[in-house]
C-alpha cells in the first residue's frame, strides 16, 4: 500500500468512526431520557390493554429509542405457534406484537421482522393468530420461520447438554432483538416464558426434548441475550398448554413484564402465574449459566397498576 | 361464423386447463375451495361417483356433460377434459416437428374400446373404482400434476429463491416423492407422450371408460359435423388435421363416437364442405361401416350393472364393530390412516380415482399417496403420514376440494371429532422414562389433550393417554423425539372412522390476585 492510500484510509476511518461515536452520543442524549442510571432492572404492570400497558411500561424503561436507534436491523420474535385465535392465549396477543413493531419503526429502525418456527403450518399461524396482520398494518415484516436454509449453525460455549444450534439468521445479523413471550403453562417445560420462546428462533427441537429440556432451554439462553423481553400476561393459558384446548384454559390476567433480564423476567411471570420459581427447572439453571438474576428483591422493579 | 369455432374451442380448453394448472399448483390450500369445486365441478367421474357417495345428490356435473355430449357432441373431451387438451399439446409439438407427416383415417378399435368400457363398469362390482382409478382422464392427469408438476413448481421456486435472494419468494418445503406414485405418473405421462405422438387421439377413443361412453352418446346428438357431399372434392385436408383420425374422405363420412368436435376441420376446407349442424332429432342415419355389437353389450351390461345396483359405496357396512383398540397393536401393524372424512377404508377404496388433489393441496403435506398399504384395489389412495407431519385440527382442505367424495366435506366441529385412529403409548420407550427428564413434546401438540402431562416422579411430568378424546390427528406421533427405532407414542388406524368423545372440561378459577406477588 502507497504511504499516501494509507494516510487516506486511516484518516477516512477514523473519521468514520468518530462519526459514529458522535452519533452514538447523539442518540444518548437525544433519543433517551438523561436519567438513564436511574432506569429500572423490570417493569412489571396490570390491568390494561396490552398496547396500553406496553406504551406505559416502555416509558419507565426510557421509550423504545433507548433499545432501537435509527437505521438499525431489528427482529421481533413472539410466540405464534399454534393454528388458533388470539383469544386462545396459545400465541402472543397480536394487539402487542403490532404496538411494538409500530414502536420500532417510529425509533426510525431500517427494518423491523417477525417471525416464528411454528410448530402447526406456519402459513396459517401467522393468518389466524392475527399476528401477520397486526405486523404488516403497523410497518413491519413477516417472514417464514419454516425455511431450513435460513438457519445458520452456532456454538454454545457454555452449554452442557447444548453444544451447538442452528439458528435463524435474523437473530445472528439484527442489531436488535426483542424477545415477546406469551405467558402460558407447558406440560413438558411447565411454562413457556421469555427462555423457552427462543426455541423458535432454532430448527431442531426434537434434540432439546431428547437431551433434558430444561437444561437446553438454560443452555440456548447463553447465546444472544435479548435487548428486550416483554412477556404478554394479558391472556394466560392456566393449563393444557403450550396449546390449550380451548377459551375455558384461558385467564384474563391483564399482565405485562419487561426486562432486558430473561430470567428476572421469567421469575417475575411465573409469579403471576401462580407458581414457585423452583418450581420451573429451566430458570435455576440459566441463573447457574449467569444468564440472569431471578433474585426479584434485588432488583429495581417498577410496579404500575392501571 | 363456423369458421371460429376452432379458435373458441381453442381458447376455451385453455382456460379450464390453466384453472387445472392453477388448482394443483396450489401447494397450501390457500386457493378457496370453492374455487377448485368450480374447476373439477364438470369432472365426468369423479362427479358421477359423488353423485352416488352420501349427502352429495347436488353432483349433478356429469348430467351437465350428459345434456351437452347430446346437444353438442364430445366437446367435453376436446375442451373440458385436461388429459384431452394435455393430448392435443403433444400432438401439436409432433404436428410441428414433423409438419409432412399429416394425420389420416384409421378403422377404430371397437372391441378394445367396448371391451375396456365393459371391464371398466363389471369391475366395480369387484374392485370398486380401481380400473377408473387406473384409466380415468382426470385421475391419471391429476396424479401427474400434484406428482410431477407440482414437485416441478417447487424446485423452480426454490432455485429463484436461492438465486435471488431479495426476492419475494422462499423456499417452500416440497412434497416427498414416492416412488410408486411418481414412477405411476411418470410412466402414464411418458405412455401418453407416445400415444398421442404416434396414433393421436388413440387413448380417448380407444382405451378411456369416459371417452367411450361419450362417443355412443354422441351417435344421437343433435350437432354433429357433417360433409356435404355435393360440394366435397374429397381433398383429403380435412382428414389431415382430423386428431381423432375419424374423417373418412373416401365415403365423406365423419365417425361421430369418435369425433371430439375439435373443429379443425371447418377452417382448413377450403369449399366449406364441413358444416356443424342440426341432425334429425338424434336419428342420424347409421353410417354404413357402424356395427352394433358394442352399444349392444354395452346397454346389457348397464342394464344388469344397475339392477345389481351395486356401486360398491353402498357396499358400507355401517354396523362394522370398531376395532378393538389393544396394547398388543404395534407401530408396523397399525395399519393406513385415512384423512377425515375418508369415513372409513372401504369408503376411501370405493370412491377415490386417486386423482390426488387433496395431497396437492393438504397445507401440512400429512396426506401422502400410498403403494400397497389398502391392498391392491387401494394403490395410490391418499394416507396420512405422520412421519411427514400431523393432520391440522383446523383444517378441512382435503374433503372441501375431494371431486368424487371420497373424502367428504365435514363440518368444523364434527372434523374436530372425527378419530381416524387412537394414540397408542409405549412408555417403555418414553425420553421421561429413559432419559428421565423433562420432554411432553406429544403432550405439547395434542389438540384434544388425549395426550396430558402428569405427574410421575421427581416432580418429572409423564404423558398419560385418553384414547376416548383422541382423533387420530398424529401430532403426538410426529413431535415423539423418539427414534427406536420407531415413536413411543403413535396411532393405531381405525378401519371405519368414528366420532370421539369431546374432551371434557372443567370451568376455571378465575381470581387475578389484586396485588403484585413481587
Amino acid at each position: 500500500m502507497k504511504r499516501r492510500d494509507f494516510i487516506r484510509t486511516s484518516v477516512g476511518a477514523s473519521l468514520a468512526s468518530g462519526a459514529l461515536i458522535g452519533t452514538g452520543a447523539l442518540n444518548e442524549a437525544f433519543g433517551s431520557p438523561a436519567n438513564l442510571q436511574n432506569s429500572y432492572d423490570l417493569v412489571a404492570i396490570k390491568g390494561g390493554e396490552p398496547d396500553t400497558m406496553f406504551m406505559m411500561a416502555i416509558a419507565e424503561l426510557g421509550c423504545m429509542g433507548r433499545f432501537v436507534k435509527k437505521g438499525q436491523t431489528v427482529v421481533v420474535k413472539p410466540n405464534i405457534g399454534w393454528d388458533a385465535p388470539p383469544e386462545r392465549a396459545a400465541n402472543t396477543n397480536p394487539k402487542l406484537v403490532g404496538k411494538i413493531v409500530e414502536q420500532c419503526v417510529k425509533a426510525g429502525a431500517k427494518s423491523v421482522t417477525v417471525f416464528d418456527n411454528t410448530c402447526d403450518e406456519w402459513t396459517r399461524c401467522y393468518r389466524n393468530s392475527g399476528i401477520e396482520k397486526a405486523v404488516k398494518d403497523a410497518g413491519g415484516l413477516v417472514v417464514s420461520g419454516n425455511d431450513q436454509s435460513k438457519y445458520r449453525k452456532i456454538s454454545l460455549p457454555k452449554g452442557k447438554s447444548l453444544k451447538t444450534a442452528e439458528v435463524h439468521e435474523l437473530i445472528i445479523q439484527s442489531d436488535v432483538f426483542i424477545n415477546v413471550p406469551v405467558l402460558k403453562n407447558h406440560g413438558g417445560a411447565t411454562m413457556s416464558l421469555a427462555m423457552k420462546n427462543l426455541m423458535g428462533v432454532v430448527w431442531d427441537r426434537g434434540f432439546w426434548h431428547k437431551n433434558d429440556l430444561h437444561q437446553c432451554i438454560a443452555d440456548f439462553a447463553t447465546y444472544r441475550k435479548p435487548d428486550l423481553n416483554v412477556i404478554d400476561g394479558y391472556n394466560v393459558m392456566k393449563r393444557n398448554g403450550p396449546r390449550g384446548v380451548s377459551v375455558q384454559d384461558v385467564v384474563n390476567m391483564k399482565y405485562q413484564i419487561l426486562s432486558a433480564d430473561m430470567v428476572a423476567a421469567d421469575a417475575a411471570a411465573v409469579k403471576v402465574f401462580g407458581l414457585e420459581i423452583s418450581d420451573v427447572a429451566h430458570i435455576g439453571l440459566a441463573e447457574q449459566l449467569m444468564v440472569g438474576t431471578s433474585k426479584l428483591d434485588t432488583l429495581s422493579i417498577k410496579r404500575i397498576s392501571i | 361464423m363456423q369458421k371460429h369455432f376452432k379458435k373458441i374451442r381453442l381458447v376455451l380448453a385453455l382456460v379450464f386447463f390453466a384453472a387445472f394448472l392453477v388448482s394443483f399448483a396450489d401447494f397450501r390450500g390457500n386457493m378457496p375451495s370453492r374455487w377448485h369445486s368450480a374447476i373439477l365441478y364438470l369432472q365426468f367421474v369423479p362427479s358421477v361417483i359423488k353423485f352416488f357417495t352420501p349427502l352429495a345428490v347436488l353432483s349433478l356435473g356429469f348430467i351437465v356433460v350428459l345434456l351437452l355430449t347430446l346437444l353438442a357432441g364430445r366437446v367435453y373431451c376436446s375442451t373440458i377434459c385436461p388429459l384431452g387438451v394435455l393430448q392435443d399439446f403433444f400432438i401439436h409439438i409432433r404436428l410441428k416437428w414433423m409438419p409432412k407427416k399429416g394425420l389420416r383415417f384409421k378403422q377404430a378399435h371397437r372391441v378394445l374400446r367396448y371391451s375396456v368400457l365393459v371391464l371398466a363398469l363389471i369391475s366395480l362390482l369387484f374392485t370398486g373404482v380401481l380400473v377408473f382409478n387406473l384409466l380415468d382422464p382426470y385421475a391419471l392427469f391429476g396424479r401427474m400434476a400434484a406428482n410431477l408438476y407440482q414437485p416441478a413448481l417447487g424446485w423452480t421456486n426454490n432455485i429463484i429463491a436461492k438465486l435471488i435472494p431479495a426476492s419475494t419468494l422462499h423456499a417452500v418445503k416440497i412434497n416427498t416423492l414416492h416412488l410408486a406414485s411418481v414412477s405411476f405418473a411418470g410412466g402414464s405421462l411418458a405412455l401418453l407422450i407416445y400415444l398421442s405422438m404416434a396414433y393421436e387421439r388413440l387413448y380417448c377413443n380407444s382405451i378411456c371408460p369416459v371417452g367411450t361412453f361419450l362417443g355412443l352418446l354422441s351417435k344421437i346428438s343433435l350437432f354433429k359435423l357433417k360433409i356435404n357431399p355435393s360440394s366435397c372434392t374429397q381433398c383429403g385436408k380435412c382428414q389431415s388435421v382430423c386428431k381423432s383420425n375419424c374423417i373418412n374422405i373416401k365415403n365423406m363420412h365423419i365417425d361421430e363416437s369418435r369425433c371430439v368436435n375439435c373443429f379443425n376441420c371447418i377452417p382448413i376446407c377450403s369449399e366449406n364442405s364441413i358444416t356443424y349442424k342440426k341432425s334429425a332429432i338424434g336419428l342420424a342415419k347409421k353410417p354404413v361401416t357402424s356395427s352394433d355389437g358394442g352399444r349392444r353389450l354395452f346397454l346389457a351390461t348397464t342394464t344388469a350393472f344397475l339392477a345389481a345396483k351395486a356401486l360398491p359405496v353402498f357396499a358400507v357396512n355401517e354396523n362394522k364393530s370398531e376395532e378393538e383398540h389393544e396394547d398388543k397393536i404395534c407401530f408396523f401393524s397399525r395399519g393406513p390412516i385415512a384423512p377425515p372424512g375418508a369415513i372409513g377404508i372401504d369408503h376411501l377404496k370405493s370412491s377415490c380415482v386417486a386423482c390426488h388433489l387433496c395431497i396437492a393441496v393438504c397445507p401440512t403435506k400429512v396426506l401422502q399417496p400410498s403403494f400397497l398399504e389398502y391392498g391392491f384395489t387401494g394403490m395410490n389412495l391418499p394416507k396420512m403420514d405422520f412421519a411427514v407431519n400431523y393432520c391440522n385440527y383446523e383444517c378441512r382442505k382435503c374433503g372441501e376440494v375431494c371431486p368424487t367424495g371420497a373424502i367428504v366435506k365435514l363440518e368444523k366441529e364434527q372434523k374436530k371429532l372425527t378419530q381416524v385412529g387412537k394414540v397408542v403409548l409405549r412408555m417403555n420407550k418414553c425420553i421421561v422414562e429413559t432419559e428421565a427428564t423433562a420432554c411432553g413434546s406429544c403432550s405439547e401438540h395434542c389438540p384434544t389433550q388425549a395426550v396430558k402431562m402428569v405427574p410421575y416422579y421427581n416432580g418429572l411430568p409423564a404423558p398419560e393417554i385418553d384414547p376416548s378424546i383422541c382423533i387420530g390427528c398424529g401430532a403426538c406421533e410426529y413431535a415423539c423425539p423418539v427414534t427406536d427405532p420407531h415413536p413411543a407414542i403413535f396411532v393405531a388406524a381405525n378401519t371405519l372412522h368414528v366420532l370421539a368423545e369431546k374432551p371434557k372440561q372443567e370451568a376455571l378459577e378465575t381470581v387475578v390476585e389484586e396485588e403484585f406477588p413481587f
